[in-house]
């Protein structure tokens, strides 16, 4: 394994004052593996993406992405795309502003023909110039992954990104995750949907009270069923 | 040192800073008993000074290192620092009603004191009611900063508002001999008043904090 | 992308989503015109006294009405978590900070602007060479309140009791600033000199340079988790 795998944390920590979050934890995903990351409400799963994602900073250890430290190189998190169940998006402008300021603030090249390409991937063309806050809910967030999108990342982060989503934008987001492994990208999903991960993932991740408990390969054709059987004891209650 | 020895030499210099101030300094000619004050004004007022510089470099430290022992030494030195600073507050203005005929001028040196004052008392503000328990020490450290690099800007824009109301006797008085030895008898009680009770609240204060972990883990185990 | 050009991005976005919405500026404005008028009912304005108390009375109006508009400026960030998007974005989170500061500079500056008109006409001053120094004035102090307060409202972002706590933190903080404002746009109505306005000028200057300067370095730490 090269030095630069696209997620590496090496013991990485979380403590909120006297609360523990996440428990000293090493961890290498490479290139073009799709992890789920499960585990009971509480046990860490946002720490951990948002130690990933460098909106939170180890209490120990580091984490690497593509081979940076992400304390060090505040620069390596532009290879960082963040889909949650938040939409991280401003209400009051329109949906073409949105991804403006955002390309403006990654310092993109070729604006508006890649805004004009994620409207059309994302089937938002027709809308975009209203206000963001008018979108349906399952719009919002067909914007918001043309917004975690739209730097083209090589890792992208997913916090419960089904949450409120209709099944087109669903079927929307399957999609542009296997494309997206195709293509050489790498993903970390925390859903406590498994059904959802149906056939998106190759790689288990469970957390338990801020340790990684389980970490094994799947088959790619794993059903939910059987994803859920395999987490079954590390939950406190029923996935 | 142990600390019993701290006390007692604590205990000590007290007992002769309180003997030198009631029965061996004479009386001073012009303002009579009251300017005796002077003697506990003036080294809380040097105290509250330390205190706030301690504040700093415990803020300073803490982000630096993210050692809880810095998040102790400058919480507690606020605590300090404030008390100190209300003893300067009240007895300012029992030495100034004989002397001034008012309790309280908006004098440049009382206002500076009094913002001052205000804004640690912020800071303590942060620490008990603002911040949730995990950011308390990273946000309170941030205001420690700030705080004491507003104290010179304080002074000086004070100064400029009201240069021609200044009345407050000047920090170079030439004193009698046995004035200056009282002096530097109370400034070292009083800093060393200040190391003990900073020991003892950072002492209190690592205390709580592991009290703090263990009913955590005791709860994570149940 | 550099640190100016993320700085100018959120400046410019936040720009555009007030043009559109107008809930920071028209209630502070309106707010500033409350405050004035309370006042008046306070001293029994009118006559010699005005000059004196005048400034006083203008720059409290300011300060109250910043407090309020400071503690907004995070609101949209927080809606939607849009502020973890800004912190997901590359590079030195100064930009951050220096983006939000500039909005909120602009901010009460356009609000000092057009309460001024009020000022003038309830304390019958006749508009004169005086609102030239003054704008200068109000630029510097303006600043000083955006330094500090915009760390502050971002510390106060994620903290319990956040509408109180900010102008627990500001005000005492503020107080040097404040009475520079208050003391040279005392000088400025009095058609005071030069001289004695200077070393107000340079305290409104030191405070707001060594203030933005140290939130820049500070704001990481303010924010983060």
């Amino acid at each position: 394994m090269g030095g630069d795998d696209p997620i590496v944390l090496e013991g990485a920590a979380k403590h909120f004052g006297a609360q523990t979050a996440l428990h000293p934890t090493d961890l290498v995903i490479t290139r073009g593996q799709a992890a789920l990351l499960a585990g009971a409400n509480g046990a860490g799963k946002s720490t951990l993406l948002r130690l990933v994602a460098g909106l939170c900073r180890p209490s120990q250890g580091g984490v690497r992405i593509g081979g940076r430290d992400l304390q060090r190189t505040p620069e390596a998190r532009a290879a960082i795309g963040l889909l949650s169940h938040q939409t991280l998006l401003y209400d009051e402008l329109t949906a073409r502003e949105n991804l403006h300021f955002f390309a403006r603030l990654y310092g993109l090249d070729n604006i508006l023909e890649r805004i004009d390409a994620a409207l059309v991937e994302v089937g938002l063309s027709q809308r975009q110039d209203h206000r963001v806050g008018v979108f349906s809910r399952g719009m919002k967030q067909r914007l918001a992954l043309a917004r975690a999108t739209l730097h083209r990342p090589s890792v992208l982060l997913l916090d419960e990104p089904f949450t409120g989503l209709d099944t087109g934008a669903s079927t929307a987001l399957h999609r542009l995750l296997r494309e997206f492994r195709t293509t050489g990208g790498t993903y970390l999903l925390v859903t406590h949907r498994l059904d959802e991960a149906e056939g998106l993932v190759d790689r288990l991740l469970v957390l338990e009270r801020g340790r990684l408990q389980l970490d094994e390969s799947l088959q790619d054709d794993l059903d939910a069923d059987a994803l859920r059987a395999r987490c079954a004891p590390y939950l406190d209650v029923a996935p | 040192m142990r600390s019993t020895s701290f006390s007692y030499l604590l205990f000590a210099t007290m007992l002769i800073a309180l003997g030198a101030i009631f029965l061996w300094v004479p009386t001073e000619q012009e303002m009579g008993i009251i300017q005796r004050i002077f003697y506990f004004h003036v080294p809380s007022a040097i105290c509250a000074f330390i205190a706030f510089f301690l504040v700093f470099v415990g803020s300073v430290q803490y982000l630096r290192t993210r050692e809880d022992k810095w998040d102790r030494l400058a919480l507690c030195a606020a605590e300090l620092g404030v008390v100190f600073g209300l003893i300067v507050l009240i007895s300012g203005p029992l030495w100034a009603k004989p002397v001034w005929g008012v309790y309280w001028r908006w004098e440049p040196r009382l206002t500076s004191m009094l913002i001052t004052f205000t804004i640690y008392a912020a800071y303590l503000m942060v620490r008990d009611y603002g911040a949730h328990s995990t950011q308390a020490p990273r946000l309170g450290a941030v205001f420690g900063i700030l705080a004491f690099v507003n104290v010179p800007l304080v002074y000086y824009s004070v100064d400029l508002w009201a240069a021609d109301q200044q009345l407050h006797p000047p920090r170079n008085v030439e004193l009698a001999p046995a004035m200056l030895y009282t002096k530097w008898i109370c400034y070292a009680a009083f800093f060393l008043l200040l190391l003990r009770l900073l020991a003892q609240r950072m002492e209190l204060a690592r205390i709580e904090t592991a009290v703090a972990r263990l009913r955590q883990k005791l709860s994570d185990e149940v | 992308m550099s640190f100016l050009g993320r700085a100018l991005a959120i400046l410019r976005k936040d720009l555009q989503a007030e043009w559109r919405t107008k809930e920071r500026l028209s209630p502070m404005v309106f707010f500033v015109l409350l405050v004035l008028l309370v006042f008046n009912f306070s001293f029994e304005l009118g006559g010699a006294a005005l000059r004196e108390i005048g400034p006083g009375v203008l720059w409290s109006a300011y300060v109250f009405a910043s407090l309020l508009g400071l503690g907004r400026s995070f609101a949209d960030e927080r809606e939607n978590d849009a502020l973890d998007a800004l912190l997901l974005a590359p590079g030195d989170r100064g930009a951050v900070y220096l983006g939000k500061m500039l909005g909120n500079l602009i901010f009460l500056l356009a609000i000092e602007l057009l309460s001024l008109p009020f000022f003038i006409l309830f304390f019958n001053l006749s508009p004169g060479f005086f609102l030239v120094p003054l704008l200068g004035i109000f630029l510097l102090g303006s600043a000083c309140l955006a330094s500090v307060g915009t760390l502050f409202a971002a510390m106060s972002n994620n903290m319990r009791l956040r509408e109180l706590l900010l102008p627990l933190l500001l005000l005492p903080m503020i107080l040097p600033a404040l009475i520079s404002c208050i003391e040279a746009t005392a000088l400025i109505l009095a058609n005071g000199r030069f001289e004695k306005l200077l070393p107000h000028l340079q305290m409104l200057g030191v405070y707001a340079v060594v203030f933005t300067v140290l939130s820049l370095m500070l704001f990481e730490y303010a924010i983060e988790e």
